[in-house]
């Protein structure tokens, strides 16, 4: 345990960073962080090898199946779709990227997994399908069909986004 | 300005990244849960002693919002009360990025004075001073000789969004204690721990974050577009009156580099001598010229 504690001291916060990402949330990230590393002290075997990709592996594989097994995540869209909506407005205030973040919450588990290792990562396809264990073709449209969703899901944002860039240029034209 | 969806995600994932904390003890806290599960699973073979384990660690897991949650109601409720019974004169000093200023309330009495010259020289007045026999607010430029009418510029609470930036600034210049008070009656507060202010433990009560769009001209005019406001309210546990607010303001999402505003208000809470009810209310100087408005000034 005092050697893990010592790697996570180094390591941690970029493994809790990804946790918090495919969850969606800093607390539901370390509880996924801790879920992993529980995994990782049962199979003691890998304490002396690759811990920083076996718990990556891990956090990937637990958060899609956490989501899985709890088959929520297609009644959990509904909602949030639903309150997107509803807050469009309110959120109009909200910085366009933080909402980006929050978007990516509804998108399935595997096209967040793979979104996140793609953008936050910066893993290549191939890397991506080793990790999650499927095939590049899968990862391509994994991040094809959630970047898509993305853009549907933040049309009103980027509408409200681009009238004030415009409204901005035209105040501009008036002066000059 | 970039609206590409990939572009916002990855800088989206970059501004959330720098929100995650460094986890400490992660391996013993992971140690100690698989022990406990460990346990857990041995009494299994014992039957009911695994049932009242299991019961047991439900019980405590799920019991800690709850609790934390009536705590805040709790503690909010007697800082409320706190707030609506005193009588007492309220005297803050803020220090700010850009400067110092202090605050003065008593009832419907306020007065907000920035200070220029190092701290020494009144550079303007914002409050409520008596006209004809009346309560009115008035803003009052030294620099500029000149004073003139002032609306009441102050929402209720931070229940909205122009209210909750108000409390990234410093202490607004109407009734203070009435706007806490209606902030955390509505909500808009959580109670988040201890902190020791000038050896005191006091107990901390935080504002929810909010963000703001800028008005276009003035986000033009800094080259940002997004403005945060937090906030932290220090309260004295034995009188639940609040000894100090820590607040920023953080402008981003421009190309200028991120702007933070922040301000300290140490609190006092003075006894209502006619010489400290005297502070809260303005006195226009003689020979000063009235103008239209604040804006003139």
């Amino acid at each position: 345990v005092e050697n893990l504690e010592r790697f996570l001291a180094q390591r941690g916060q970029a493994l809790l960073r990804i946790a918090a990402m495919l969850t969606g949330s800093i607390e539901a990230g370390e509880d996924l962080l801790q879920s992993a590393i529980e995994r990782l002290l049962r199979q003691q075997s890998w304490l002396g090898g690759d811990l920083e990709g076996y718990l990556r592996r891990t956090l990937c594989n637990l958060a899609t199946d956490e989501f899985r097994r709890q088959g929520r995540w297609r009644r959990k869209l509904l909602l949030l779709q639903a309150e997107t909506r509803a807050q469009a407005d309110a959120t109009a205030g909200v910085d366009l990227r933080d909402a980006m973040v929050r978007l990516l919450g509804q998108l399935p588990p595997q096209q967040r997994t793979v979104l996140v290792l793609r953008y936050w990562e910066q893993l290549t396809g191939a890397e991506t399908a080793e990790l999650l264990g499927c095939s590049e073709d899968a990862v391509k449209a994994a991040a094809s069909r959630g970047l898509s969703r993305l853009r549907q899901l933040a049309g009103p944002l980027l509408h409200d986004e681009a009238h004030l860039h415009d409204m901005a240029a035209g105040t501009a034209e008036e002066r000059s | 300005m970039n609206l590409d969806v990939e572009d916002l995600l990855r800088a989206g994932l970059e501004r959330f990244a720098e929100q995650v904390p460094v986890p400490t003890g992660l391996a013993h806290k992971a140690a100690r849960a698989h022990r406990r599960r460990m346990a857990i699973r041995a009494a299994a073979g014992v039957g009911a002693a695994a049932i009242t384990a299991a019961v047991a660690l439900a019980a405590t897991s799920g019991a800690g919002g709850a609790m934390q949650a009536r705590t805040t109601a709790y503690m909010v409720s007697r800082v409320e009360n706190a707030l609506a019974s005193q009588h007492l004169v309220f005297r803050g000093q803020t220090t700010t990025t850009l400067g110092p200023s202090v605050s003065w309330v008593y009832g419907p009495r306020h007065r907000f004075e920035e200070l220029g010259g190092n701290g020494s020289q009144p550079y303007l007045d914002l409050g409520t001073a008596l006209i004809g026999g009346k309560l009115t607010n008035v803003y009052v430029a030294y620099y500029a000789h000149t004073w003139s009418l002032l609306p009441e510029p102050i929402p209720a609470s931070a229940c909205s969004r122009t209210g909750a930036l108000e409390m990234g600034t410093p202490v607004p210049t109407s009734n203070w204690p009435a706007f806490i008070h209606a902030t955390l009656a509505c909500g808009a507060a959580a109670m988040t721990g201890h902190a020791r202010i000038d050896g005191m433990d006091t107990l901390t009560i935080t504002g929810s974050p909010v963000s703001e769009k800028l008005p276009a001209k003035y986000a033009k005019a800094i080259r940002e577009k997004w403005l945060q406001a937090r906030w932290i309210l220090y309260v004295n546990p034995r009188t639940y009156l609040p000894v100090r607010l820590a607040s920023s303001a953080r402008t981003y999402g421009g190309p200028a580099p991120s702007f933070l505003f922040t301000s300290v208000t140490h609190i006092q809470w003075l006894p209502p001598t006619a010489a400290n009810i005297a502070k809260a209310l303005i006195t226009i100087p003689p020979g000063y010229r009235r103008v239209s408005s604040p804006a003139n000034q």
